[in-house]
C-alpha cells in the first residue's frame, strides 16, 4: 500500500467548471475519515494543464465537459500532458459511454456524478492512486526488461519444454537474421543451426529440464548454416512457473568469437614465439630475480645437457655450470638486475654440459613487469667458438705469414748472397782458369826461354872471364847484357812462382815475429834509399798465433815492405803495425760478396798487419787492378808486376784477406788479416 | 894442356847443344876439367860408361827420355854407381823436382840459367877426386 495514503495529505486537482458539482465533491471528501485531502479546483482545461505544469498532484479529477474542451479529447489532453498522474474521469449520465472509453485509454476509473458518495469517491481515489503506482512500477520493470532484451549484446532466449523459442531478444534475432524477435516464436535451434549443434543444444536443454539444474558457463562452438563458426559462452537454466514446475528453459549466451579469436591469435602468437625461441640456434633463457631459470629454449637445454624444460626450470647457473663459470654468470645476472642496464655482447669462455670449453657471446637485458619493476632478466647467447677459432687461426696465419715473409726475405737475401758468391766464385774460377792457362804457358815459356838464357848466361860469362878488354866499352856492354839476362830470368821466375800451385808448410807462428824478420830482410833497401825513410814499427807480440807457412808469409811482407819503400822515392815514413781485433757484424755484412765476408764471420778474432807508406798513393781507378798479374805502377825494370798477385795468392792460401787503400793523409795502407 | 890425369872428367847431358858447348868452353877454359857433351839422352848411359866421368851434369827435361830415367839407369849401373849427378833444370823448382821423385838420392839441383862461378863451385864441391892412373887403366 502506498504509505502516502495514511501519513500524508493527498493533493487532488479537480478540473470542473460546475461550481455546484465542485462544492458537492468537496463535501464528500470532507467526510472522509483517516485520509486528508487537499483539493484544488480549476474551471478550465487550460487552467488545469497550467497547474499540472507547475505543481505536483497525486490525482486529477476530471470533468469531461469543460468550457474549453469536451469529451474524450479532454481526457487525452490531460493524460498526454501528465501521463504519470492518475486520472479519474467524472461523467454525467449522458456521457458514461465516453467515460468507459477513457478507462481504455488510461484513466484509472470513472465516476458518475449522480451516483457519487463519500465512500465510493475515497475508495476510487485510493485505488486509482494505488493502481497507478503499480502500473508505473510494472511499466518500469517491463521497460527495464525490454531495454535489457533489446539492447544487451548477450543473446537471451526462452524456450518451452519442447525447446521451442517463445521469446528471444534482439541479439538472438540478429544472430538468426530475423527482422523481429517474434519471428522466432515456435521455432527450434535446428531451424537456425547445423543439425549437430542443434542436437547438442537440445541434449543440454533436456538435461537442464530433467535435472532442474542450471548449466553454467559452457563454451560452445556454433556453426551457422552459412558455415560461419562462432563461439559462445552459454548458461542455460530451468524455467519454472509460479508453482515451481519446470516448463521450459532459458539461457543467456555471449558471443565470445572475438575473444576466442583473440585467444587463438594470442595462442598462435605464443606458439610462433615459442617455436621461434625453440628453433633459434641461439641460447635463450629467462631468469627470475633469484637467478633461477624460468624458461629456456632447446638450444640452451642442449648446451646445459638437459632434455626437458623441467630439468632446467628453477635451477640456477650453479646447478648447470662449473663453479667458476657459474660465479661469473651469476655476477653478471645480478649486475644486470641491480643496475637495470643491459649487458651487451659479452664474450665469455664457458664449459658446456659435456665439458667442452666454448666461447659464447651473451646479451642480458632486464625483464620488467607492467609497473616497470625488474622481475628477472632475458638472456640470449650464441656460440662463437668457431668464429673465435678462425679469428685466432687468422691471427696465427697472419703471424705465420709474416714469419714466412721474413723467412722468404731471408731466403731471398741468402739467395742474393749465394748469387753474389757464385758470381765471385765464377769470377775466381775464370781467374783461376786464366791463371792456370798462364801457369801452363809460363811453364812452357820458362823452359823454352831459360835454355837460351842459359846459353846467353854462359856466353856472357865466358866473355867476361876470358875476353881481353881492348875496347873500354866491352866490359859495360857485357855487364848490361848480364843484367838483362838476370832480369829476363827473374820475370820467368816470377811467372813460375805465380803459376805453380803451392802447398803450405804451416805451423803456429807469431805474426809480429814474421813481420820483424821480413823487416830484417829489407833492411838493405832502407840503406839503398838515397832519401831517408823513417820506420815506425808498432808490433804487438801478444797477437794470438796464426797457422802459417813462415817462409811464404815472409815473402808476403818482404813484397809489401819493398813496395812501400819503392812508393816513397822522396823519403817518408814506413809504418808497420800488428794487432788483434774482433770483427763486427756490420763490417762483415756490409758487402756480402766481399773477400772479408767469404773468409770471416762476425765475432771472429783476427790477427791484422798494416803496412803504410806516406807516398803519393795509387790513383783510385787503378786500385782495383793492383792485384792483377803484370800490373805495376813501378817504372819498367823496377818490378815484374807479379809481386802483389803472388802476395795475394799466398794470403789467400792462408785463408786471409788483403786490402789496398789510399790513406786520407796520403800514401797507401795495405791491410792483411788472418784468422787466429 | 896440363896433366890429363889430374883433370876432372865432367859429362854434360843436355839436348841443348849450344848450352853444352858453352859449359864445355867455360869449364875447360876455367880449370882442369875435361868436359864431354852428350845431347841425346838415349846415349847418355853409354857415353858415361865410356867416359867414366867424375861428375855428371844432367838436364831434367829432354826429348825421348827425361833426366830422372837417365839418372836411374846410371845409378843402377855397377860401373857408374856412385857417380855424382847434378841436375840442371829450366822449369821445375826444387819442390817440383821432389814431386817427380828426383831427389831420392839426395841429388843436387841447379836452376838454369846458371853462372860459370856457381857451376864451378858446385863441381868443385861434389866431383869425385881423380882416380889413380893404375886403377883407371885397369879393366872395367
Amino acid at each position: 500500500m502506498n504509505p502516502a495514503s495514511t501519513t500524508k495529505k493527498l493533493r487532488l486537482l479537480l478540473i470542473e467548471d460546475n461550481t455546484g458539482d465542485a462544492r458537492l465533491l468537496r463535501e464528500h471528501l470532507g467526510d472522509a475519515a483517516g485520509t486528508r485531502f487537499d483539493l484544488d479546483v480549476v474551471g478550465t482545461l487550460a487552467a488545469g494543464l497550467a497547474r499540472l505544469e507547475t505543481e505536483s498532484f497525486d490525482l486529477v479529477l476530471l470533468d469531461m465537459s469543460l468550457p474549453d474542451s469536451a469529451g474524450l479529447d479532454t481526457f487525452k489532453n490531460v493524460h498526454n500532458h501528465s501521463p504519470e498522474v492518475p486520472i479519474i474521469v467524472m461523467s454525467g449520465l449522458d456521457d458514461e459511454a465516453v467515460a468507459v472509453q477513457t478507462v481504455h485509454e488510461g484513466a484509472q476509473d470513472y465516476l458518475v456524478k449522480a451516483d457519487l458518495d463519500h465512500r465510493l469517491l475515497v475508495r476510487s481515489i485510493r485505488y486509482a492512486i494505488e493502481r497507478k503506482h503499480t502500473e508505473e512500477a510494472l511499466a518500469r520493470e517491463r521497460d527495464l526488461f525490454h531495454t535489457l532484451m533489446d539492447n544487451i549484446p548477450d543473446r537471451i532466449y526462452f524456450k518451452d519444454a519442447d525447446s521451442r523459442f517463445f521469446r528471444i531478444n534482439r541479439a538472438v534475432a540478429a544472430q538468426f537474421q530475423l527482422g523481429h524477435p517474434s519471428e522466432a516464436v515456435g521455432r527450434t535451434d535446428s531451424d537456425f543451426f547445423t543439425a549437430e549443434h542443434a542436437e547438442n543444444a537440445l541434449a543440454d536443454e533436456r538435461w537442464v529440464i530433467q535435472q532442474g539444474k542450471p548449466l553454467l558457463g559452457k563454451i560452445e562452438r556454433e556453426t551457422l548454416p552459412d558455415g560461419e563458426v562462432t563461439w559462445a559462452l552459454t548458461s542455460k537454466l530451468p524455467l519454472k512457473d509460479k508453482q515451481g514446475r519446470i516448463v521450459g528453459v532459458f539461457g543467456v549466451s555471449r558471443d565470445i568469437t572475438a575473444l576466442k579469436k583473440a585467444e587463438a591469435e594470442l595462442q598462435a602468437e605464443r606458439n610462433l614465439l615459442r617455436s621461434l625461441i625453440d628453433n633459434l640456434p641461439d641460447y635463450i633463457f629467462i631468469k627470475d630475480t633469484a637467478c633461477r631459470y624460468l624458461l629456456d629454449n632447446i638450444a640452451h637445454r642442449r648446451l646445459v645437457g638437459a632434455g626437458t624444460p623441467q630439468e632446467v626450470e628453477g635451477k640456477t647457473a650453479g646447478d648447470l655450470f662449473p663453479p667458476v663459470v657459474a660465479e661469473q654468470l651469476t655476477r653478471d645476472d645480478l649486475a644486470v638486475m641491480s643496475t637495470g642496464h643491459a649487458l651487451l655482447n659479452k664474450e665469455e669462455l664457458v664449459t658446456d654440459g659435456c665439458g667442452n670449453r666454448r666461447w659464447h657471446v651473451t646479451t642480458k637485458v632486464p625483464l620488467r613487469d607492467q609497473e616497470g619493476h625488474i622481475v628477472g632478466l632475458v638472456g640470449i647467447g650464441r656460440d662463437i667458438t668457431e668464429r673465435k677459432n678462425s679469428e685466432e687461426q687468422l691471427q696465427r696465419t697472419n703471424i705465420d705469414l709474416a714469419q714466412h715473409r721474413s723467412e722468404l726475405q731471408h731466403a731471398l737475401d741468402d739467395l742474393r748472397l749465394a748469387h753474389e758468391q757464385l758470381k765471385t766464385a765464377q769470377d775466381q774460377l775464370i781467374q783461376a782458369e786464366k791463371m792456370q792457362s798462364i801457369g801452363r804457358l809460363a811453364a812452357g815459356v820458362a823452359h823454352e826461354v831459360k835454355n837460351p838464357l842459359s846459353v846467353l848466361r854462359m856466353g856472357v860469362d865466358y866473355f867476361q872471364r876470358n875476353l881481353p878488354a881492348t875496347d873500354p866499352n866491352v866490359a859495360p856492354v857485357l855487364t848490361d847484357m848480364s843484367t838483362a839476362i838476370d832480369r829476363a830470368n827473374s820475370i820467368i821466375m816470377g811467372l813460375l812462382d805465380f803459376s805453380v800451385p803451392y802447398a803450405l808448410d804451416s805451423q803456429n807462428e807469431n805474426l809480429s815475429a814474421i813481420v820483424r824478420q821480413s823487416l830484417n830482410l829489407v833492411r838493405y833497401a832502407f840503406n839503398e834509399s838515397e832519401t831517408p825513410i823513417r820506420l815506425v814499427a808498432e808490433l804487438n807480440d801478444d797477437v794470438p798465433p796464426i797457422w802459417a807457412d813462415r817462409n811464404k808469409m815472409m815473402q808476403v811482407f818482404v813484397n809489401l815492405l819493398t813496395n812501400a819503400i819503392h812508393a816513397m822515392p822522396a823519403g817518408g815514413a814506413l809504418t808497420v803495425r800488428t794487432y788483434a781485433r774482433t770483427l763486427q757484424p756490420e763490417e762483415v755484412n756490409r758487402d756480402p760478396g766481399s773477400r772479408l765476408a767469404r773468409q770471416f764471420r762476425a765475432g771472429d778474432t783476427v790477427a791484422v798487419a798494416d803496412v803504410m807508406d806516406s807516398g803519393s798513393g795509387i790513383p783510385e781507378e787503378m786500385l782495383s787492378r793492383v792485384f792483377d798479374p803484370f800490373f805495376t805502377t813501378k817504372p819498367t825494370g823496377k818490378g815484374t808486376g807479379l809481386g802483389l798477385a803472388v802476395t795475394r795468392k799466398i794470403v789467400e792460401l792462408h785463408h786471409g784477406t788483403i786490402e789496398v787503400r789510399n790513406r786520407k793523409e796520403g800514401g797507401v795502407i795495405v791491410t792483411t788479416m788472418f784468422k787466429v | 894442356m896440363e896433366n890429363t890425369q889430374e883433370k876432372r872428367r865432367i859429362l854434360i847431358i843436355d839436348d841443348e847443344a849450344g848450352f853444352t858447348r858453352m859449359v864445355k868452353l867455360n869449364l875447360e877454359k876455367a880449370g882442369p876439367y875435361e868436359v864431354r857433351e852428350e845431347n841425346r839422352a838415349l846415349h847418355a848411359v853409354a857415353a858415361a860408361r865410356e867416359f867414366k866421368p867424375d861428375l855428371i851434369l844432367l838436364d831434367v827435361i829432354m826429348p825421348a827420355m827425361d833426366g830422372g830415367d837417365v839418372a836411374a839407369k846410371i845409378k843402377n849401373d855397377p860401373h857408374l854407381r856412385g857417380t855424382p849427378i847434378v841436375f840442371l833444370t829450366a822449369t821445375v823448382t826444387v819442390r817440383e823436382a821432389g814431386k817427380a821423385g828426383l831427389n831420392a838420392g839426395g841429388d843436387l839441383f841447379l836452376a838454369k840459367p846458371i853462372s860459370v862461378d856457381a857451376l864451378i863451385e858446385v863441381i868443385h864441391k861434389h866431383a869425385r877426386p881423380p882416380e889413380p892412373p893404375a886403377e883407371k887403366a885397369g879393366p872395367a
